[in-house]
């Protein structure tokens, strides 16, 4: 399997390019194009109370596709719905990484995704939701975010500061603490700036450049509301 | 090459900030690291570390993986373990100096997975609970509903309501039958402590058998029904029993059943107004409404103690509830709005023998006198 990171930018696209017999998994809806060789089936990753956990419980889509080289070799395009960067990694089997529930693009066979449950604190201050991703295992994972991609990278012991909207992924070796972003409660909830993520190292935190709720509320003042 | 499969991930300055996967190995002495290959085609490398460099703790996000740290050669190294299997053989060969650490981290992971459990246990009770609370009525939700509303609302709603039905009545202005009744809610609301009700009770000439009160206390008496009784302790064991309905702000208790969920949580909010205007258009259906069980018996025993603390003999509701249960062949419109079971009664006769006697104070009005008023036979009722 190779991968290759096309038009690097706000509007990239990933290609694939799968051996016969390969198979890549991928959030239902981000296949743009494939060779004729290409199968796509929707799979429920986990199976169906996996899926159905994942439907209520991140809102992530009920089903991811499956990709399969079944006859012949073949290349697939994908894409993600939002504008934003696209990021590809490795696993090697022992590093494991936290996905926010829309982070997640595509990942080799062997990456193994689950839905994982927070703690209380994280899950209703997060903005994650209860549920997130955990990818674990071995291969290609291609995440995506909206905006443009950074990577914190944190030495043991040192903390980074990161609005929970602005999250994509980070790496389960870290710790986090949810904090309110400004002093006192009412400034907190008046000031929209919500809560944050002191994060602690060592490790690596994925944010993204934009913040998908506040570009929502941007968009709606300018939709006309019919009566 | 499984064997070089990484199992853990080592952090340091020259190594990149997600870590350097590596491979190790528990020994006696110690830990064997075994560094994959780099991409840039440098060899696997080894280190070995005794037991006694290393100070450890637990880590990670979830507070489940073992974190071995020490002072190598290029500085300071930080070790994370998550497999099950190298964390148990960790613990097994570790020396005593790392074992009480190791114990204090195993501790950490059992109090952080125990508080997870506790939580989303609690929630999950929760949740249940408010789900079961939906599905049995929402009695807890009613309830808290009804707290909301003011009794000078209830009181206006209920007023409203008596006054357009007793427009359309024969009402019965005066005589020997207002005169009882009035002695009967007397001596009865003499007893209520802290009343945050004006009660008002009107007798209606008609043959239905029939008594209610809305919320806010407004009493209605059918001329049916005290032709029905044999005695004015009769009469006052229904009118103690609706007294108590009201006390007990039954009424509203239905409405907000009936009205639904929506209804109390918009009363629960703070939005009574609102409501008003529905339940204005609910109009007669306000007298129409029948009690639930849970209710009548409330009714029930709390009335009875009413007749008690009035000294009005209160076997008579008893007969008088039996009587009207046996007799009819289904005219008594009364236990439409409250269904009488053999149950209810033998409940009240329970109650009753458990109560230290006393002896009663008769009314001051002749029940005879009374029903011939009205037009009744003297005898019983046919
Ligand atoms: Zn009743």
């Amino acid at each position: 399997m190779k991968s290759e990171i096309l038009y690097p930018g706000a509007f990239p696209m990933v290609r694939v390019e799968l051996a016969e017999g390969e198979h890549i998994k991928a959030e239902s809806g981000a296949m743009v194009a494939c060779s004729p060789t290409i199968d796509i089936e929707s799979k429920m990753e986990g199976g169906f109370l996996g899926a159905l956990s994942r439907k209520f419980l991140t809102g992530e889509k009920f089903f991811f596709q499956t990709l399969r080289a079944s006859r012949g070799a073949g290349e697939v395009l994908l894409a993600p719905t939002v504008p934003g960067e696209i990021i590809v990694m490795e696993l090697d089997g022992v590093s494991e990484y936290m996905v926010q529930k829309d982070g997640f693009l595509a990942g080799a066979a062997g990456v193994v995704i689950d839905s994982q449950m927070q703690s209380m604190s994280r899950g209703l201050l997060g903005g994650e939701g209860f549920f997130i991703l955990k990818m674990s295992g071995k291969g290609m994972l291609a995440l995506n975010s909206f905006g443009a991609i950074h990577k914190i990278e944190l030495k043991p012991g040192q903390e980074y500061i990161v609005d929970n909207s602005h999250l994509v992924a980070w790496s389960t070796t870290t710790t986090y603490n949810i904090e309110k972003a400004t002093s006192g409660w009412v400034a907190s909830f008046t000031s929209g700036e919500g809560f944050v993520c002191r994060f602690r190292g060592p490790g690596v935190v994925y944010i993204q450049s934009r913040n998908p709720g506040s570009f929502g509320a941007w968009v709606r003042q300018f939709i006309p509301v019919s009566q | 090459m499984v064997e070089n499969t990484p199992n853990a991930l080592c952090f340091g300055d020259e190594f990149p900030a997600s870590g350097a996967p590596c491979l190790v190995h528990v020994e006696d002495h110690g830990l064997t690291i075994t560094f994959s290959p780099d991409r840039d085609g440098a060899e696997s490398r080894s280190e070995s570390l005794r037991f006694s460099e290393l100070t450890v703790s637990a880590g990670g996000l979830d507070h489940d993986q073992l974190v071995a740290t020490w002072v190598g050669l290029k500085g300071q190294r930080t070790l994370y373990l998550k497999s099950p299997d190298v964390i148990r053989a960790f613990r097994q060969a570790a020396p005593d100096h790392l074992s009480q650490p190791l114990e204090r981290a195993a501790e950490q992971v059992r109090q952080v997975r125990q508080r997870h459990r506790m939580v989303w246990g609690i929630v999950g009770g929760v949740l249940l609970v408010v789900m079961l609370g939906l599905w049995f009525g929402s009695d807890v939700l009613v309830e808290l509903a009804v707290d909301r509303i003011p009794v000078e609302w209830e009181r206006k709603l209920g007023e409203s309501t008596y006054r357009d039905f007793l427009a359309h009545q024969d009402v019965m202005k005066e005589g020997p039958a207002v005169d009882a009744v009035n002695e009967m809610i007397h001596r009865l609301t003499g007893q209520i402590p802290e009343n945050p009700y004006t009660f008002e009770v009107t007798v209606v000439k008609s043959d239905v058998v029939n008594a209610f009160a809305l919320p806010g206390g407004y009493i209605v008496v059918f001329t049916g029904l005290m032709k029905k009784a044999e005695s004015g302790e009769e009469v006052a064991g229904v009118l103690a029993h609706e007294l108590n309905h009201v006390l007990q702000r039954h009424g509203l208790e239905r409405i907000i059943k009936q009205l639904g969920f929506v209804a109390v949580v918009s009363i629960v909010l703070g939005n009574p107004p609102g409501l008003g205007g529905m339940m204005k258009q609910l109009g007669v259906e306000l007298m129409t409404l029948k009690f639930g069980r849970a209710q009548e018996t409330e009714a029930d025993l709390t009335g009875l103690e009413l007749l008690y603390r009035a000294k009005i003999d209160p076997s008579g509701m008893i007969t008088f509830f039996q009587r009207l249960a046996e007799k009819d062949e289904g005219r008594v419109e009364w236990l439409s709005t409250h269904p009488m079971s053999n149950a209810r009664a033998e409940r009240l006769k329970t109650q009753l023998a458990e109560m230290p006697k006393q002896n009663p104070e008769p009314f001051t009005f002749d029940w005879t006198n009374v029903r011939a008023s009205q037009g009744a036979p003297p005898s019983t009722p046919p």
